[in-house]
């Protein structure tokens, strides 16, 4: 008895009692407002490239768009992405065109501003197959291209440009 | 369709881990349901990544899945054949029933979250990517993928054993889909659990205590609901998996007779480099426990060649990522002595920086402070070579960590920290709970005759009762 029932025993009982309850009562709320501050996103196969495009452009669906546009053109050719320096969103949405941009090999250049014309100047145009603007305006001399939401701009080089 | 296709997927990766469990236990130890499924969950995982890479120097398209079916039904064969012993089994009682259900709970609230959750940003960037652009290579990553600058932010030189679980499925499946990826990481939350349970009572001979840490293992947010843990597709959370499972089989393997436990501890040592870059340091940390429980224990010189597979491992993916001419990694410097005197101003600001990342509540809740409790309780047994080995499967990978980033190449290197350090101290932190599990029940181990339940000997002994020559000759 005097073994199950000792100051010790009750301390370390009182302890880890304690710490437990403790830890869910600052566990829980942190947990429980994560838990439902997301609703149920689509089941979708590109459901998370779906979401962050339209997070930073407001499009939905965009990814099927993109990855059509990207299959039409020469695999062979790079896919050339500006996004803006300091500008998370425009970042994101570089790195996500370039995930769906596959097979393509792409080259993305972060710029101050958001007139890339020195960089495009310096281009061989016949090794690009596309050039997608992240928050970027778009050159005037560049035709239009295929805009998605706001924010997000593809341009196919045809033949008759290059 | 798709759910017979992901049972198909999920099954083989079982079956061909069952296989190899029993190619690992032969038959000389029982092991509990939940050990079985979680090792072979991890073993399979393991095996089907690794034999997708291997397999795909050689094969590819339809050729490639086939060939990988039929080494995973084959090991599933030999498993039929030499089955893993069940120990003898009990009714629980209405506590550990009570603790069994909340698990329950918060296991389908975890794939609740992980199916309301987008996959994270590197779940998305620098795994999945490499899954989907293998599916649609014919299941090998494109040797242009390892060298295109404009794809370095995706990390092509990160192993891929999380990459290829997510490719087996999309195999199965017969297309690339980010929402079915996502399955995978919940069911390694199921397998942490399982082993928590499973190694607490193998540390403490109660099935409670590994029920009541199993069921906390939730109420760590870093867990469950921040950036980075187990439901955003990183590989963090797996990989601190899978050192638990490597550091609770080397605690097992401290007993006389324990040699399956350590072939099982050396399988899941080698695949920790194989799940992410970081998990060679945990390879470094639990190979030297490795090495200090052969010597305690007076084994042959041959267990030395069990390190070999994750020698292997490491040297081949090197190797291949040279043969495939991948761009070296940005984030660091190159790791020398002259680079680590020039930078040794950062250690102050690491250490406060890690100090903060301990009493940063929102992420961790309690969890480190009590770690800290725990450390202060197992002070007395450092003399147990199992305990230290225990603490220091625990603690050094943190040291380590910190000066990592000694070498980091970022413009602020507090930036660097700030974007990582809790996801880094995750692999860890499924440790930092067996290490609670010994503490809590620290106090009732001195009654010898608890080291028995159920009829069944357990991994236990009571430590504080015996000398560590005793306890590892």
């Amino acid at each position: 008895m005097t073994s199950h029932f000792s100051y010790g025993r009750i301390a370390h009982v009182m302890l880890w009692c304690g710490l437990a309850v403790a830890l869910l009562g600052v566990s829980i709320p942190k947990i429980y407002s994560g838990a439902t501050e997301h609703p149920l996103h689509s089941t979708g196969p590109l459901h998370t490239c779906d979401s962050y495009l339209k997070f930073a452009t407001g499009a939905s669906g965009a990814s099927k768009d993109l990855i059509s546009i990207f299959q039409s053109m020469n695999a062979s050719r790079r896919i050339i992405i500006f996004t803006r320096k300091d500008d998370a969103f425009s970042s994101g949405l570089g790195m996500t065109t370039a995930y769906l941009a596959s097979p393509h090999l792409v080259r993305l250049f972060e710029i101050n501003g958001t007139h890339p014309d020195k960089e495009l100047s310096k281009m061989n145009p016949d090794e690009v197959a596309a050039v997608v603007f992240c928050r970027i305006n778009r050159p005037t001399w560049l035709p239009a291209g295929k805009v998605f939401g706001s924010g997000l701009e593809v341009v196919s080089m045809p033949e008759k440009v290059r | 369709m798709s759910a017979l296709a992901l049972l198909g997927a999920f099954g083989t990766l079982l079956v061909a881990g069952y296989g190899l469990l029993t190619l690992l236990v032969r038959q000389k130890i029982g092991l509990s349901l939940t050990e079985q499924i979680a090792f072979s969950w991890l073993l399979g995982t393991g095996a089907v990544s690794l034999l997708l890479w291997i397999f795909g120097l050689f094969v590819h398209g339809m050729l490639l899945p086939g060939l990988v079916s039929i080494v995973c039904l084959s090991l599933g064969f030999v498993g039929w054949r030499r089955t893993v012993p069940l120990p003898l089994r009990r009714t629980p009682n209405s506590f550990e029933i009570f603790l069994g259900i909340i698990i329950v709970i918060e296991i389908a609230i975890l794939f609740y979250l992980s199916f309301v959750h987008t996959l994270g940003w590197d779940g998305l960037l620098n795994w999945e990517i490499k899954a989907r652009y293998a599916f649609a290579n014919g299941g090998v990553l494109p040797a242009t993928y390892f060298s295109d600058s404009g794809r370095a932010f995706s990390h092509p030189e990160y192993p891929l054993a999380i990459p290829f679980t997510e490719l087996w499925l999309y195999l199965w499946l017969g297309e690339a889909n980010q929402f079915c990826a996502k399955t995978i990481f919940p069911i390694f939350y199921v397998v942490g659990t399982f082993l928590l349970v499973a190694l607490g009572k193998r540390l403490t001979g109660r099935t409670w205590i590994g029920l009541l840490m199993a069921a906390f293992l939730f109420f760590v947010p870093q867990i469950t609901v921040e950036v980075g843990s187990a439901i955003g597709g990183y590989a963090d959370f797996p990989l601190s998996v899978f050192y638990l499972a490597t550091i609770g089989c080397l605690f097992c393997a401290g007993e006389p007779k324990s040699d399956a436990f350590f072939r099982l501890y050396a399988a899941f040592l080698a695949l920790l480099p194989w799940v992410k870059r970081d998990g060679v340091i945990l390879w470094a940390v639990a190979a030297a426990c490795g090495v200090f429980v052969i010597l305690r224990t007076k084994r042959s010189p041959l267990f030395f060649l069990e390190f070999l597979p994750g020698l292997l491992i490491i040297c081949g993916w090197h190797f291949y990522l040279s043969s495939m001419h991948a761009l070296q990694p940005a984030d660091f410097l190159p790791v020398n002595l002259e680079t680590f005197g020039s930078h040794l101003y950062r250690i102050p600001p690491l250490l406060s920086a890690f100090l903060a990342e301990f009493y940063n509540h929102p992420t961790w809740s309690l969890f480190w402070f009590v770690v800290a409790i725990d450390l202060a309780y197992l002070l007395h047994r450092m003399g147990d070579p199992r305990v230290l080995v225990l603490l220091v499967a625990l603690i050094v990978p943190i040291f380590l960590y910190l000066l990592i980033y000694v070498f980091s190449s970022w413009p602020s290197y507090l930036d660097h920290v700030g974007l990582s350090i809790s996801r880094l101290l995750m692999h860890v932190a499924p440790v930092g709970f067996l290490v609670t599990t010994l503490a809590v029940s620290c106090r009732s181990e001195k009654n010898s005759a608890r080291v028995r339940e159920g009829g069944a000997v357990t991994c236990v002994t009571a430590g504080s009762e015996r000398t560590p020559v005793v306890e590892l000759a």
